[in-house]
């Protein structure tokens, strides 16, 4: 069991997604090193660590910046697995970047099996006022729709980079102080329970056939638990 | 033979279009040779000639050269359509990836349960068919012919088409219109499209930085075209060895993150000794504070070295690799090279070679040093500590191309060393990656050879048909405004884009390609600017090949030097043989217009020509070799993408098979309870296993091996019993009760291994086996 409240310091895995050159690197590399970065050097995958203060509360973070470059979609599924939470980054200079970001939180969700994954939507580069092709109000209501709050920022100026990162982690934090489940890593646990939105009511009718109960007993267990009877 | 002709300078130069047009000048001015434009046009004057005889039917040449050729050339058709196959099911198999995912999750519903499995049923080969009539057959034999012919418009499409559309644009233009990867017209033509399409990114994109950065339809097309054949065979040639025996090394680790470092040996040591003064050490301390620490510094200190070492391997092979990379990729770096300095004058080759490395690194190579099971280059997926070596060589190479700052992670810079050291050296091999000809004036011939073939034709299926029609008019209004245009009037006859039809009732048709704009032309000699002397010359040169090709070596009429009066009176004066006369007289018949026109001279034994012939002859030897050396490879290619094909196949029968399991199970409430048989048990030697890669660790001692076996028995649809035995023991050792869901989320989760204490299984070779075993009618 878990003893909330007391911990010294809680760790939470952020990852970082966004299609290439929206600023990924920059925005994390300003929150981290408070540095800002001009020159452009793709990433393929680099990770940080920093420790953060919220609410009083300390909050130690594993940042995993990733590869915007498509190429690298393989990568995804690992990231995703590891994370607690993320930031979806897009540029407000490009439409097709924001368009990305669907197809990003759909993947999360089903990785994560959870509907209510911590997420943050950013626009960066919002300092680039006159190359502004992604609407305000559009990226807003689109976040809406997600549930995910919505800022616009800028690595160059500074502007909401703490913030992003911060309200990221409230999110974390409030999901554990509730007792939420997400690790089933560490207890093997109810996947489908908790709020997670996602039955379809299908999983009832297969509790009464007899091999579908079976079925469901089963697929709760982790590897390793399989009925292994040495004789 | 009637050649047909459409304006000389349609393959390079487009008239109505919006598109950057391709200049000659450009062009010819990146010809490094000392070859003359009039030297290489005549070249490739009599590339024509030897490849349209290559092509007539007429006269069939059977020398072992002759054989080989056609066994490369059936190899790469074979290639070419696995390709496609394996293109169109690993798009069924990530849809069902994740659907299944939610299956087995229990949160599908039944509607979309019925959804995913009408999309399984169609997944079987789609059968051939034809258009209903013959005007709709030629109306788009005419369009597709056009948009072959002319790569602008699909350039133009790919800069309008949205991400989501590309899907079905990229299937049709990579595996389709220009799917046949190893014929050099569909390749020029395709690469001319990249270059067109490259042109505009650089005349659009503000500041270089951000050069071909983006993700856009164009550079996943271009991902697409450097995972084909070509690409695959160099990437597999190239890197497949050293990632391998990395990959063994599952325990190596070469972590050089001092804080991950410090947090491991904090571990280990509390495993060990929660009381030894490093388990003591204090947790959450910054990143300099433990890369400070000298116990992590003599962890990493050697772990430099190694990292050093294996990246230097890689870059090693990959430099050595120069003359194996595939063409079209080098003649995209030169591309890239070219665009830059008219677009940059004065960018230095630092900037030239960093753009070159966000092209031949960053999208061709790295990703296939970090996910090498995704290129097929191996099977498993890679530990986590190979993995991240891995990942660490992929970021190594990466800063070779860029200029790295070291503000982001400040540990890689003890890498440093590898970067100095290696810079120039890498620098100057993305410089040599773009020495490669241009192959503008092949691609004109291979233009006229198409159209003078009769049957240039096209195996498209009807979804893929309308799904292009579609995009077309979506786009009218950009792509074809000028309404005399040839694309225009296609289109307005072609009249409204029908709808996609079913998968079922989706058909492929063999459409012929032709042209009605196409004239035929009689005289080859203007529209190509060179003189009927060389035309003869030509002709004469291929027609004395193919005769001498004809006649057993052994014969008198072979022997050195050529006699080429000789050999065009014996081919004339030949019995049985119709069209080696015919050939003969013909060759007699140039060689006097020849000596007329002062050409050859009868009195040196027309030396001239019969040097060429004889040169040809052995340019021709050699060939063979080359095409043998050529083959062995391509078939090694070919197996890889079979190996792919049946993994992608038994991945979709065994969801298939899930899910009409799970599918009679929540109808089995109203159904009769269906049969259940038990099926199996089905036994399996250790050998067997171990061989078929069912097994990939043993724990049984080498003498014990023989006295095992398995027996795998299935009591109901989706369930398994697999247990094991020791021969002469009435009881088995062990039983495992095993779970089809079971298995198919470990394996969405990569956990390959399956634990049976004394053996440990793989789980995709086991799904593969149960699959195999116990295919039920209707689900396990
Ligand atoms: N004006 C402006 N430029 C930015 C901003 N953030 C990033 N950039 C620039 O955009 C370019 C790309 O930034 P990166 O942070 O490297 O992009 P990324 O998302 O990490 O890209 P990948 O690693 O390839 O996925 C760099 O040249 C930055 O200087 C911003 O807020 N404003
Ligand atoms: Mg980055």
């Amino acid at each position: 069991m878990r003893i909330y409240g007391f911990q010294p310091c809680r760790e939470f895995h952020i990852v970082v997604l966004g299609t290439g050159g929206v600023g990924k690197s920059c925005l994390t590399a300003q929150f981290v090193h408070n540095e800002w970065i001009e020159s452009y050097d793709p990433t393929i995958e680099d990770s940080y660590r920093t420790q953060v203060s919220v609410d009083g509360r300390q909050v130690m973070l594993e940042i995993l910046d990733t590869a915007g470059t498509e190429q690298f979609v393989a990568m995804r599924d690992l990231y995703m697995k590891a994370g607690q939470g993320f930031l979806l980054v897009f540029s407000i200079t490009s439409q097709a970047s924001l368009d990305e970001l669907s197809t990003l939180r759909e993947e999360i969700i089903r990785i994560k099996d959870d509907e209510k994954i911590p997420i943050v939507m950013v626009g960066n580069k919002a300092d680039l006022l006159d190359q502004r092709a992604v609407d305000r109000k559009e990226a807003f209501a689109i976040s809406q729709q997600w549930n995910a709050p919505y800022y616009e920022a800028s690595a160059r100026t500074r502007t909401n980079v703490d913030q992003v990162f911060i309200d990221l982690c409230r999110q974390m934090l409030r999901r554990d102080d509730s007792g939420y489940n997400d690790d089933d890593d560490y207890n093997g646990g109810t996947r489908n329970g908790g709020g997670g939105g996602g039955g379809y009511g299908c999983g009832q009718k297969q509790e009464d056939g007899s091999h579908g109960s079976m079925m469901k007993k089963r697929r709760r267990k982790r590897k390793g638990d399989h009925k292994c009877i040495i004789m | 033979m009637s050649v047909m002709l459409q304006t000389p300078s349609r393959a390079s130069t487009g008239s109505t279009t919006s598109v950057q047009p391709l200049s000659r000048q450009n062009t010819m001015s990146s010809y490094e040779g000392s070859r003359s434009a009039r030297q290489s046009k005549r070249y490739s004057m009599s590339a024509l000639y030897m490849s349209m005889s290559a092509n007539e039917s007429d006269l069939i040449i059977e020398d072992e050269l002759a054989r080989a050729q056609k066994v490369l050339r059936d190899l790469k058709t074979k290639i070419s359509s696995q390709s496609k196959k394996n293109f169109v099911l690993e798009k069924d198999v990530r849809y069902l990836d994740s659907r299944i995912a939610l299956l087995i999750q229990n949160r599908m519903a039944l509607e979309e349960q019925n959804e995913v499995a009408s999309h399984l049923e169609d997944a079987t080969d789609i059968q051939e068919g034809a258009f209903p009539n013959d005007d709709r057959t030629q109306k788009y034999g005419n369009l597709l012919f056009l948009l072959q012919s002319e790569p602008r418009h699909i350039a133009h499409l790919c800069r309008l088409v949205t991400m989501a559309e590309i899907d079905s644009l990229l299937q049709t233009v990579m595996f389709t219109i220009y799917g046949n990867q190893y014929e050099s017209r569909e390749e020029h033509l395709l690469l001319t499209m990249f270059q067109s399409v490259l042109t505009y990114q650089f005349d659009n994109t503000p500041e270089y930085s951000s050069l071909l950065r983006a993700n856009t339809p164009v550079s996943r097309m271009m991902t697409t075209y450097t995972r084909r054949g070509p690409g695959q065979s160099f990437l597999k040639s190239v890197l497949a060895d050293r990632i391998n025996s990395l990959i063994e090394l599952k325990d190596l680790d070469l972590e050089i993150n001092p804080l991950k470092v410090y947090e491991r040996m904090i571990e280990e040591a509390e495993a060990k000794d929660p009381e030894s003064p490093e388990a003591m050490l204090p947790k959450g301390i910054t990143q300099e504070e433990a890369a400070e620490n000298p116990k992590v510094q003599e962890i990493i200190n050697p772990r430099l070295t190694m990292l050093t070492e294996i990246a230097n391997g890689f870059l090693e092979t990959i430099i050595e690799g120069l003359e194996e990379t595939p063409y079209g990729i080098r003649w995209i770096c030169k591309q890239i090279r070219s665009l830059t300095k008219r677009k940059y004058p004065d960018a230095n080759d630092q900037v030239i070679c960093t753009l070159i490395g966000s092209f031949f690194f960053l999208r061709f190579i790295n990703p296939a040093i970090v996910t090498p099971k995704s290129y097929m280059l191996i099977d498993g997926t890679p530990a986590d500590k190979p993995r991240k070596t891995l990942t660490y060589v992929a970021k190594m190479l990466q800063n070779l191309a860029n200029k790295p700052s070291y503000a982001k992670e400040p540990y890689m810079a003890k890498l440093q060393p590898f970067i100095h050291a290696n810079k120039d050296k890498v620098n100057r091999f993305m410089l040599e990656l773009c020495d490669v000809q241009d192959f503008y004036e092949t691609l004109e011939m291979d233009n006229y050879v198409a159209l003078s073939k009769k049957d240039l034709q096209l195996d498209i299926t009807l979804n893929e048909i309308y799904a292009m029609h579609g995009l077309l008019e979506k786009h009218a209004g950009e792509l074809y405004k000028d309404e005399n245009s040839h694309l225009a009037i296609i289109m307005s006859e072609l009249g409204p884009a029908p709808p996609q039809v079913p998968r079922k009732e989706n058909r492929v048709i063999n459409l012929p390609l032709f042209s009605r704009w196409e004239t035929a032309i009689d005289d080859l000699t203007a529209a190509l600017d060179i003189t009927q002397e060389e035309v003869f010359f030509m002709e004469a040169k291929s027609i004395f090949v193919q005769i001498i090709r004809t006649i057993p070596a052994n014969s008198s009429v072979a022997r050195r030097p050529l006699r080429l009066e000789r050999i065009a009176d014996a081919a004339a004066t030949s019995k049985n043989d119709a069209v080696m006369v015919r050939k003969g007289i013909r060759a007699m018949e140039l060689l006097s217009q020849l000596q007329e026109l002062k050409v050859v001279d009868k009195s040196d034994q027309f030396a001239l020509l019969r040097d060429e012939v004889e040169q040809e002859l052995q340019h021709l030897g050699s060939l063979k070799e080359v095409v043998m050396a050529e083959t062995i490879k391509l078939e090694e290619v070919y197996k890889t993408i079979r190996d792919h094909n049946a993994y992608l196949v038994s991945q979709l029968d065994t969801y298939k098979s899930y899910l009409h399991n799970v599918r009679s199970q929540s109808e089995g409430k109203t159904r009769k309870q269906q049969k259940q048989q038990v099926l199996g048990p089905y036994k399996f030697t250790h050998q067997q296993l171990e061989k078929e890669g069912v097994i990939q660790k043993s724990n049984v001692p080498d003498n014990r091996r023989a006295n095992i076996y398995f027996n795998f028995t299935s009591p109901l649809p989706g369930t398994f019993v697999i247990s094991l035995h020791y021969k002469g023991r009435n009881r088995g050792l062990l039983e495992l009760d095993l779970k089809l869901d079971d298995l198919l989320e470990m394996q969405k989760d990569n956990q390959d291994d399956l634990d049976l204490e004394y053996v440990q299984f793989n789980v995709p070779k086991v799904l593969a086996l149960l699959n195999k075993r116990f295919a039920r009618k209707k689900g396990w």
